[in-house]
């Protein structure tokens, strides 16, 4: 047993679980590529409806029944109007989803955000276009909307000219309270990014320069003069927006160089003080290792001070299986009903890593405590499981999905 | 299905050990290879020796070899308290990087000779493999044709029995006519509180041996009776009673008892119990396991240790029933009930006052 000898590592054809059982998978009729977008609908005839955005064309969203988690049932899938364009991101607030588009390139539409009324989720029915195409700009790439009233989002602008190409999408709040009428009445981005801006432009990441751009921005009503938003290579930053039309900073963490940048979700555990924050691997083979997720100690808001990170799952063994292993999505608490909610389990996606749980009740001692790596999906042209986001029910019923194949796993988490 | 909680289970999710113990010659590896042949043993672990027995024989571990790990360290008595740590905590990282199945459930076997009392410190003390593993049982082999002998002469094998949730006596169908009688009656004597059967030809139902230990905070509450009182005791009335160790016969140092408590404890009350307990008679505490009922807390609080060291307390999700008295059975040496009743009363006194 005592060998010293490095371990051989998992083998991609491989199930590795801890504390999570499978309850059902659905490769999602051939189209089992699904982004960063998870919402649940509770439909009013009582049926659990999960809608997930692809990660890219042909296909948008995809809604499947899981109202009975063992045999979950496709009941929409919808096509995007060209390959350049991605939907990447979405979310439900009731009956009203909100989808969003990338583009490729810049000058390319539709680039913005679709609402969507699903009230009969078979046949979803679009209420309107949200534009964000520009000559500098290539969308939405990640929409937050919880409160039926504002989304926010990683987004480009028509008239906003970034300094570097890499720095197109900022934070903007967009008001919704007329469905029909989708108009931007606040944006924040990180000074220097904009030509014209007083401040220099931020130096780049020497290595790993993915951007001064916004990912995830998470707004919670429990909390509601605050935006948590993952900057990319601009790290953590929290926004007062007590005045939607001034956003300000009151805190940034940044922490790459030397780490490999890539800021992704800022998690808030509001009753706890603490902020949950992720990392996205973006490069294979474990080039930009290590991705990771971080504690935080947010007592002090303008002064983050990191306290732990979660325990990873060794890299020798699964980095060179194929395709990307680190940090990704988080479970993000979202604050709708339908959605698990807790401020002691976070649950994340690790790309080949599979999704991960851990145990925060000790801040400075994250434990794991189950985890699921499906085996490689067929036909995935990563050649291991890429599981890219993750979203947990009222039903504590964990539903992950694969980047490129694999589709859609509905997990029971027994821990 | 439950309310979904928001934070873990203490208990659900870990592995559960469970320790094989016997005397030597008392057929443990004949259970193993039993116990690992059933087929809902399919994902067990297995940490063995080899020292003075016939070992999990060749056959076996080739035969069943994506689900075995050998240990060919020799004495596992000899080093079981390094060893057997390291094993388990490499034994997790490897089915964390995939390298070995992913095991469910893990057995150890000890050496004949072997004291149990290290191995269940080593569950408890270490933190990794506290939050990865829970001890879900001891089983004990007694073997009829010398087991009564080596319970006089070896003070290991008594303890093993003492020790034990689960004792299987072997060697019924080779012994002397009234063997496996009078076995049964020493072994209820020491030790009533485990459940006992007796095998044949080896064979012994698998289900009397698995699943002992309390798998989740929500455990049922005929789960909970299983672990604690599987022999069946009722609940006697009032305060103090269940008293278990017999008169005559043998004038047995190992004794068993069921201590009940009609008012509940604080915590501070009751763990300065424990550690006046631990600290003036640690070694001679053998097992003790039980059900309290603590002031503020939801459900009962599950308490277990060996000697000096004690597993950390988990409160259950709730109490099963209208009996809401504490219960804890000791498995003591040379310590006699009314002793351990003493030091409660003087500290529940003490508390009293105080309070």
């Amino acid at each position: 047993m005592a060998s010293t000898l490095p371990g051989i590592g998992a083998r991609p054809d491989q199930t590795l679980a801890l504390n999570m059982k499978l309850l059902s998978h659905h490769e999602l009729q051939g189209f089992g590529g699904i982004g960063e977008g998870m919402g649940m609908q509770l439909a009013r005839d009582g049926r659990r409806i999960l809608w997930l955005a692809h990660e890219s064309a042909p296909k948008n969203f995809t809604a499947v029944d899981v109202t009975d988690p063992r045999s979950p049932r496709v009941v929409v899938q919808t096509e995007l109007p060209h390959a350049k364009v991605r939907s990447n991101s979405l979310d439900v607030v009731g009956d009203v989803l909100a989808v969003a588009y990338q583009t490729s390139a810049v000058n390319t539409r539709p680039a913005g955000f679709d609402l969507f009324d699903i009230s009969t989720p078979e046949k979803p029915k679009l209420i309107s276009h949200f534009d964000a195409s520009g000559p500098h700009s290539r969308g939405v790439h990640a929409v937050w909307f919880v409160d039926g009233e504002y989304v926010h989002m990683a987004s480009g602008a028509a008239d906003f000219q970034p300094t570097h190409p890499s720095d197109d999408q900022f934070y903007r709040i967009i008001d919704v309270r007329r469905p029909s009428k989708p108009e931007e009445v606040g944006r924040w981005w990180m000074p220097g990014t904009r030509v014209g801006d007083s401040a220099p432009p931020p130096p780049r990441h020497p290595q790993f320069d993915s951007g001064f751009r916004a990912h995830n921005t998470n707004v919670f009503p429990q909390r509601p003069d605050r935006a948590y938003v993952g900057y990319i290579s601009g790290g953590a930053v929290i926004l007062d927006i007590a005045d939607k039309s001034r956003p300000k900073a009151v805190a940034h963490w940044r922490y790459s160089p030397p780490y490999t940048g890539f800021t992704h979700t800022v998690l808030p555990l509001l009753t706890r003080d603490l902020l949950i924050v992720s990392d996205e691997c973006v490069y294979n083979d474990g080039k930009d290792w290590p991705k990771l997720v971080w504690v935080v100690d947010a007592r002090v808001e303008g002064n983050p001070v990191p306290i732990s990170t979660f325990p990873m799952p060794p890299v020798g063994a699964f980095a060179r299986e194929g395709g990307r292993f680190g940090a990704h999505n988080l479970h993000e608490n979202l604050p709708v009903p339908g959605s698990w909610k807790s401020e002691e389990i976070i649950v994340g996606t690790f790309f080949g890593g599979g999704v991960r749980a851990f145990d925060v009740a000790n801040p400075y001692q994250p434990q794991e405590i189950a985890y699921f790596v499906p085996p490689a999906p067929r036909l995935s042209r990563a050649g291991a499981i890429q599981l890219n986001d993750v979203y947990i029910d009222d039903r504590r019923l964990v539903y992950t999905v694969d980047r490129f194949a694999g589709g859609l796993y509905v997990l029971e988490m027994t821990v | 299905m439950h309310s979904p909680s928001p934070t873990r289970d203490p208990l659900a999710g870990k592995l559960p050990v469970s320790l094989i113990t016997g005397f030597l010659g008392s057929g443990k590896t004949t259970l193993l290879k039993r116990l690992l042949r059933d087929p809902g043993m399919n994902r067990a672990a297995v940490i063995i020796n080899e020292f003075g027995e016939v070992g999990i024989d060749h056959e076996l571990v080739a035969s069943s070899s994506e689900q075995t790990t050998l240990l060919a360290n020799g004495c596992l008595c000899c080093s079981v308290r390094t060893d057997l740590q390291e094993t388990l905590r490499e034994l997790f990282i490897r089915r964390r990087a995939g390298e070995v199945i992913d095991f469910d459930r893990v057995f150890v076997e000890t050496t004949g000779l072997a004291d149990p009392a290290p191995v269940l410190h080593t569950l408890q003390t270490d933190g990794m493999l506290g939050a990865q593993y829970r001890l879900d049982c001891v089983v004990t082999l007694v073997d009829a044709v010398n087991g009564l002998r080596n319970l006089d002469d070896a003070p290991e094998a008594a303890k093993q029995a003492a020790v034990a949730d689960r004792i299987v006596i072997t060697k019924g169908d080779i012994a002397a006519p009234g063997a496996v009688e009078s076995i049964e009656a020493r072994l209820e004597e020491m030790n009533p509180y485990a459940a006992r059967t007796v095998a044949v030809n080896g064979e012994v139902e698998v289900a009397f041996l698995r699943d002992i230990g309390p798998r989740s905070a929500r455990a049922a509450a005929g789960e909970l009776e299983r672990w604690l009182a599987p022999s069946g005791e009722g609940h006697p009335e009032g305060a103090y009673l269940g008293r278990r160790a017999r008169a005559g016969g043998h004038d047995a140092a190992i004794k068993s008892f069921c201590l009940w408590f009609d008012q509940p404890f604080t915590w501070d009350g009751f763990s300065a119990a424990v550690q006046l307990l631990t600290s003036l008679r640690g070694p001679d505490l053998l097992r003790v396991k039980g059900l309290v009922n603590v002031t503020g807390e939801r459900g009962p609080v599950l308490v277990q240790g060996a000697q000096h060291v004690f597993h950390p307390p988990v409160t259950l999700e709730a109490w099963a029933g209208n009996d809401r008295r504490s219960r804890i059975v000791f498995i003591t040496r040379n310590v006699a009930q009314e002793a351990i009743e003493a030091v409660f009363a003087a500290v529940g006194a003490l508390s009293a006052q105080s309070a």
